[in-house]
């Protein structure tokens, strides 16, 4: 016990030293993940050449805070301007932004800072101390497992997002058929690539991230003058303290619900392709489900934006997990880390946390230590992000289209992406007119390629039988679980109109 | 009597969704995913089942609110009709135009590169935005935030921004040439 506190705190100091690399990531993560488009990936993967030049720890830490701090300022735009930063913040904007329009984006901007603070740090703790038994969760998950939880998303997505269950799964489906554009991985045949060599690696995540959200939203913002209404712009002006504190407050006092939400995340965040979208309409749905006032959410109710801020928080520490144990990424983020890594040379496994404690263990500590850096820096810089909102239309519509078009070209360096960021962009802007939910279909992208390869493992081992789909007791347990999570809203309507 | 009359005929004037556009993602949906089909009739069947199976499940759904669509209309709680889109005008207009100067944007970005194509694409939506009387804000403002962007992301982070004229200058003068 002595001993793993000894090294607890060796690691701490050891991670402290690195002050230099944490401080400025802390804050440019802040900046990128407030800018719709640039995630923490499109970050990480700009500043590949130095992360790549200032060795493995150094490079981990920086891209951990980065990661980190994105998480937090993903959830300005997604308050303030109904754009989320990331696709993590999808379910943010669905009570942040009530209440930034109903002149509160000061107090929705510090719960969402609070909740994803204790959150953040809650999670990491228990990273810590979980590792060694999460890492079996991951485990018994095979390929039919996983074919049934990325449905199951995509389902939850569906028939929590949208007003209309049927147009949330077409949504989402259509996502999924759009992920499946590409090569196949085995065979190597072109599928729906329109002939487009550029389309053979699969469709790139970046430029339909910043097409569905950031472009068309741009084309949406437009028919406002203001990003906020006048009252909105007349309560901006007043910068006061007592929103952030009340905002801090309102978060403390609903301290268990921060502490079930963002467990939801850690846990979700250990399945890889699962993410932090995913969580946080979990989060959401169920912090809805065991509501004492459903009726509220969807109106700025706090409750709705603790959930979805917690749990994607829950999430960062959730997915390194997996990729430090077995070396699958969780995420885009953490599949851009194990290259970097990789290219250092590092060996994943449970051995790392033996052999090289500063990467197995050090990660979680840097994380720890951003949120906390986060916390004093992040709340008294709160009341100026408010600020954004006062930004006519006329100049933030054309900004937001310039950075995030170009944010798209830099993965790949080919202006054939900004063309797909700009079809995806009118794809989102319809969905958004139309009540189809754009991050349905992201998520769906996002799981198409991942999907397929279970789907082609699963089929490869049972000699293409597809009843193999229902081989497993998991596997049918949540099958059962998504035919449920369908209908149960459905039911629920039925039974409020009987009463 | 005259309350039931009023009622009646406030329900007869209340306007019906017209839910044309509402067909445009299901639409795209299963001509994308016929399209998808069609190319995979090469593949062996286990490269096949997948796209197969969410591809029909995809097609059912949209099936299912055709149907449902038809239903709502027949009951006459919704319509579908072209002459009836409420397109706001001016706003459109502004939308379509704001698309043509990014579809511009990105053809002459390789040419003429981040700053300039910046500069000219942030200078013109401005003024589509607001009016031609905003010219001064906003030529400084695309100007502004063109050279901070080329500031962080070329000269700082030396990022894969797309290059041109104005890139190249800049690089040429730094290493004195």
């Amino acid at each position: 016990m002595e001993n793993d506190l000894g090294i607890f705190f060796s690691l701490i100091s050891n991670t402290l030293e690195y002050w230099w690399v944490i401080v400025p990531a802390t804050i440019l993560g802040i900046v990128v993940g407030a800018i719709p488009g640039f995630s923490a990936a499109n970050t990480i993967i700009i500043l590949l050449p130095l992360t790549l030049s200032i060795g493995p720890e150094a490079g981990m830490i920086f891209m951990v805070a980065i990661y980190t701090s994105s998480r937090l300022g993903a959830g300005i735009p997604a308050v303030l301007v109904n754009i989320p930063g990331t696709a993590g913040a999808a379910a943010t904007p669905l009570d942040g932004y009530p209440m930034s329009k109903r002149g509160e984006g000061q107090k929705a901007l510090s719960i969402s800072f609070t909740s994803s603070v204790l959150g953040g740090l809650l999670t990491t703790i228990l990273a810590l101390i979980l590792i060694p038994w999460l890492s079996q969760v991951a485990y018994y998950l095979h390929s039919v497992e996983m074919i049934v939880v990325m449905l199951f998303g995509i389902s939850l997505i569906a028939t929590i997002s949208s007003q209309d269950t049927l147009k949330g799964l077409i949504a989402g489906l259509f996502g999924l058929m759009i992920g499946y554009i590409g090569a196949d991985v085995v065979y190597e045949i072109p599928r729906g690539t329109f002939g487009f060599l550029e389309l053979y690696d699969k469709v790139p995540l970046v430029p339909a991230l910043v097409g569905l959200f950031a472009i068309s939203e741009a084309f949406v913002v437009i028919d406002r003058k203001m990003v906020a209404n006048q009252s909105v712009k007349d309560s901006k002006m007043m910068h006061s303290w007592k929103q952030t504190f009340n905002g801090i407050k309102i978060t403390l006092i609903r301290w268990k619900h921060v502490i079930w939400t963002s467990i939801i995340g850690l846990i979700i965040g250990v399945i890889p392709g699962a993410g932090a979208a995913i969580a946080s309409f979990v989060a959401y749905q169920q912090s809805k489900n065991f509501s004492k006032t459903p009726e509220l959410y969807g109106t700025g109710h706090p409750e709705g934006l603790i959930a979805p801020e917690s749990s994607n928080n829950g999430v960062t520490s959730g997915t390194l997990i997996p990729l430090l144990i077995i070396g699958v990424p969780g995420g885009a983020t953490a599949a851009i880390m194990a290259v970097v890594l990789e290219y250092h040379g590092v060996q994943f496994g449970p051995d790392i946390f033996e052999t090289n404690p500063m990467l197995g263990y050090g990660p979680f500590v840097a994380m720890g230590i951003t949120y906390i850096i986060l916390g004093f820096l992040i709340m008294p810089l709160t009341r100026y992000f408010s600020n954004v909102l006062l930004i006519p239309t006329k100049y933030i519509a054309p900004l937001i289209i310039v950075f995030t078009l170009v944010g798209s070209f830099v993965p790949r360096a080919y202006v054939f992406d900004i063309y797909v960021a700009i079809i995806f962009g009118i794809i989102g802007y319809i969905a958004r007119k139309t009540g189809y939910h754009v991050a349905a279909i992201l998520i769906g992208v996002i799981l198409g390629p991942m999907l397929e390869n279970f789907f082609l493992r699963a089929l490869r081992i049972s000699q293409g039988d597809l009843t193999t789909l229902f081989s497993s007791s998991l596997g049918n347990t949540l099958w059962i679980l998504l035919i449920i999570s369908l209908f149960v809203p459905g039911l629920k309507k039925y039974f409020s109109r009987q009463k | 009597m005259d309350v039931f009359m009023s009622f009646k005929s406030k329900i007869t004037r209340k306007e019906k969704k017209n839910v044309l556009p509402d067909l445009i993602i299901p639409s795209l949906a299963l001509i994308f995913t016929l399209y998808y089909l069609t190319t995979i009739t090469e593949a062996p069947w286990i490269a096949q089942a997948s796209a197969i199976v969410v591809g029909s499940l995809l097609i059912l759904l949209i099936f299912i609110f055709f149907i449902k669509t038809f239903f709502m209309v027949r009951k006459e709680k919704e319509i579908i009709s072209f002459s009836n889109l409420t397109i706001d005008k001016p706003t459109s207009f502004k939308r379509l135009t704001l698309l043509v100067l990014t579809l511009c944007f990105t053809m002459f970005l390789e040419l003429l590169g981040f700053t300039l194509s910046a500069i000219i694409f942030l200078f013109f939506s401005i003024i589509l935005l607001s009016s031609i009387k905003n010219w001064k804000n906003a030529l400084m403002i695309s100007v502004s935030c063109s050279l901070i962007g080329y500031f962080i992301f070329i000269y700082i982070f030396n990022t894969q921004f797309p290059r041109g004229a104005f890139e190249n200058f800049v690089e040429r003068i730094e290493d004195g040439k």
